[in-house]
């Protein structure tokens, strides 16, 4: 192990100039289930899979998707419960945005809010990385956005991505169907099939999530029923 | 007598077609002595963004910077200007995060809408905002300035008409208050400039 | 105990001569003493309750040709400004002045009674009162009122048999003579300009100038002052009003070039 001499302290450079713990966060998030969005001509959707490790879990009990502002939403790969801390966080700082200016919090602003916290998990004593890395997608004065936040805290826009275990798969995928003048309804069709391609069994409403945000700046989950249509569309 | 009367003010903020008058007078005293003539308590924060500061003059200087740090801030993080109807609920917060030991200020707050829609609003010293269609006004001339500009105030003035309305009413009020007067300083925004423009006025 | 209306009674003291010396020498307090338990805490009440705002430049000096009494025209309650015409130089004969410092009614009702107690003393003796005299009068009621809330501050300028007169009264008692003298709130910016221009050898014009610069330098330093600054002159054939300027057009007189915009900047603070 010529790196675990320098993983003592996710502080520590290793002589080739890496942090081998924000290294190891970019596993967890690369050996996560796969996420994806796609920034259309009038809105953005967002999908994930929903793999549950038993069949008797209740489905319904998992929102992999959030909603973090009424028009931001997010979803994620990697570890769930961290996902979670980095969810509070943010509607906190959404929250207390919105109580200074009495005015909704802008996408950017609330990624980077995010994105600080993720990087200062990479500098902080007696913390670690988060292990997952974000998708936000959002629709504001400055129309939809889709940003991608990764456990270093670095963040990028994107007019389509994905992450997870599926990435260059499905990066290849969104690559060759993507469209600047795509709608939001053949965004949707086009992230249900970039699923579709690395998923193993049958694809349904029960087993993936998707959120979408158009210009009424409403973002929302969809129902499996929702999903299951949109499915039906595409077959 | 109070302390948000040593210094003494007044200030009227008036909405007209696609613009609007801010305007205040030149005093500067403590209690009955007349210290300064030239004194400004109107701040421009942005292009089309304007905020007066009446009462205490030091709480008004520390407020109008703590403002300006803020907006910076601002511009810095969000690429952007503040709405002026943002820029009020920041100057809010920041007046009650001193409830208990306040800025002795009240602003008035005018700006134009990125539509060029006129805001004007005020509060008190801490941040119960107070917003109007017309006119605002604040200061130890506010009484008179209510009245004056009840009296000739009307909607959607052209800024040559607007700029005669809210001087007279400056002029006419600050002839009843001891604490106020010594000249005006009046600013008509538009989408396109700020007008500024010193009155003369009595001496006494 | 009632009021002396004795003054306004025509049928006053014909004869009895001793008696009116000794009303105008010690006059006893004629109005009603309040119903209370506690005198002292009525006085110190009183005294608060009517200690308002002595928002008032007024002044008068003796010079070679008279005596020179200017006054503005300011009445203000608390910060508001009641009136900007106000007439704070009472004609109490056509050879006596008094000013008006202080409560107004008080003032005007206390300079009226010694206007009568004056003319009575003329009926009486076939002579003008002396301003010596007159300025004892009033500082005696003054002095019998005292501690009641009375709130007075004057100065009494004439011309008498012995050539111009000048007396400062106040409502504590206090009655002094002298050839300068200024009261109310302005009075410290009215000396600045009169102490600094006074000299006893001015023609009439040249005091009246001072005065009105006097005047009009308080009402733009004091902020409870203002109006219109008025000017009277007292010499040997009586008293003379000379003029009555509007210190908004005074300032302008003295200050035509108006320096352009904005002269000082607060760098520190505008530096946007």
């Amino acid at each position: 192990m010529g790196d675990s001499q320098y993983s003592f302290s996710l502080t520590t450079f290793s002589p080739s100039g890496k942090l081998v713990q924000i290294e190891h966060a970019l596993t967890a998030v690369g050996s996560g289930q796969t996420s994806l969005g796609i920034k259309a001509a009038n809105g953005v959707v967002i999908a994930t899979e929903k793999k549950l490790p038993s069949i008797l879990v209740d489905e319904t009990s998992v929102q992999k998707i959030q909603t973090l502002t009424p028009n931001i939403g997010v979803v994620y790969s990697g570890m769930g419960p961290d996902f979670r801390v980095l969810v509070r966080k943010s509607r906190k700082q959404a929250e207390q945005y919105y109580r200074l200016y009495k005015e909704p919090i802008p996408v950017t602003q609330l990624v980077r809010e995010t994105a600080a916290v993720m990087q200062e998990f990479t500098q902080s004593g007696g913390v670690r990385p988060f292990g997952v890395s974000l998708l936000v997608a959002g629709y504001d004065d400055k129309g939809p956005q889709l940003y991608q936040v990764d456990p270093s805290g670095s963040y990028f826009s994107w007019k389509a991505s994905a992450m997870g275990k599926n990435v260059s798969n499905a990066k290849t995928f969104l690559e060759k169907r993507y469209t600047e003048d795509m709608e939001l309804d053949d965004a949707v069709h086009t992230a249900i099939l970039t699923l579709k391609e690395g998923f193993e069994g049958q694809i349904s409403g029960k087993n993936i999530e998707i959120g979408i945000i158009d210009a009424d700046k409403k973002f929302r989950v969809l129902t499996p029923a929702e999903i299951d249509d949109y499915l039906a569309e595409v077959e | 007598m109070s302390i948000s009367e040593y210094n003494g003010s007044a200030l009227v903020a008036m909405v007209g077609k696609n613009c609007f008058a801010i305007a205040s007078d030149r005093r500067l005293g403590v209690q009955l002595q007349t210290i300064a003539t030239d004194f400004q308590r109107i701040y421009k924060i942005h292009d089309r963004l304007l905020v007066g500061l009446a009462g205490l003059a030091t709480d008004a200087q520390t407020l109008y910077q703590r403002l300006v740090f803020r907006h910076k801030l601002y511009q810095l993080r969000e690429e952007r200007d503040m709405k002026p109807e943002t820029f009020a609920s920041l100057v809010s917060a920041l007046l009650y995060e001193k409830r208990f030991g306040p800025y002795f200020c009240q602003p008035v707050i005018a700006g134009l809408s990125d539509e060029d829609k006129p805001f004007i609003c005020t509060m008190d010293s801490i941040g119960a905002k107070e917003l109007a269609k017309d006119f605002v006004v604040a200061g130890t001339a506010s009484e008179s300035l209510y009245g004056a500009c009840e009296a000739m105030f009307k909607p959607d003035m052209e800024p040559e008409e607007l700029f005669e309305t809210v001087s007279q009413a400056l002029l006419a009020s600050v002839d009843r208050d001891c604490l106020s007067g010594w000249g005006g300083h009046v600013y008509i925004v538009t989408p396109t400039e700020i007008k500024e423009r010193i009155l003369k006025g009595r001496m006494d | 105990m009632k009021l002396d209306t004795s003054g306004f009674e025509s049928t006053a003291p014909l004869f009895g001569a001793s008696s009116e010396l000794r009303d105008g020498f010690s006059n006893a307090p004629s109005f009603d003493l309040p119903v209370t338990a506690d005198f002292d805490e009525f006085q110190k009440e009183a005294k608060a309750t009517l200690k308002h705002a002595k928002g008032t430049t007024t002044l008068a000096f003796i010079f070679k040709e008279g005596v020179m009494v200017a006054a503005d025209s300011r009445a203000s309650m608390g910060g508001y400004i009641s009136s900007q015409s106000v007439k704070k130089i009472i004609e109490i004969n056509p050879y006596m002045l008094g000013t008006m410092a202080g409560g107004a009614a008080d003032c005007q009702f206390w300079h009226r009674n010694l206007g009568i107690k004056c003319r009575l003393h003329e009926l009486a003796n076939k002579r003008r009162i002396s301003v010596t005299g007159a300025s004892k009068l009033l500082a005696n009621i003054l002095y019998s009122y005292r501690g009641m809330g009375l709130s007075v501050g004057t100065m009494i300028a004439g011309w008498d048999e012995t050539g111009p007169g000048l007396y400062y009264v106040d409502s504590e008692g206090g009655r002094l003579k002298g050839t300068r003298f200024s009261v109310g709130s302005g009075s410290p910016y009215a000396y600045g300009v009169l102490d600094s221009g006074y000299q006893f050898d001015m023609s009439v014009d040249e005091a009246a100038e001072l005065a009105r610069r006097a005047i009009y330098h308080a009402t733009f330093r004091d902020a409870a002052s203002g109006g219109v600054a008025s000017v009277y002159y007292v010499g040997p054939n009586g008293w003379k009003k000379l003029s009555g300027d509007d210190v908004g057009e005074l300032h302008y007189k003295y200050y035509p070039v108006m320096p352009s915009t904005v002269e000082q900047e607060m760098v520190e603070v505008a530096g946007q």
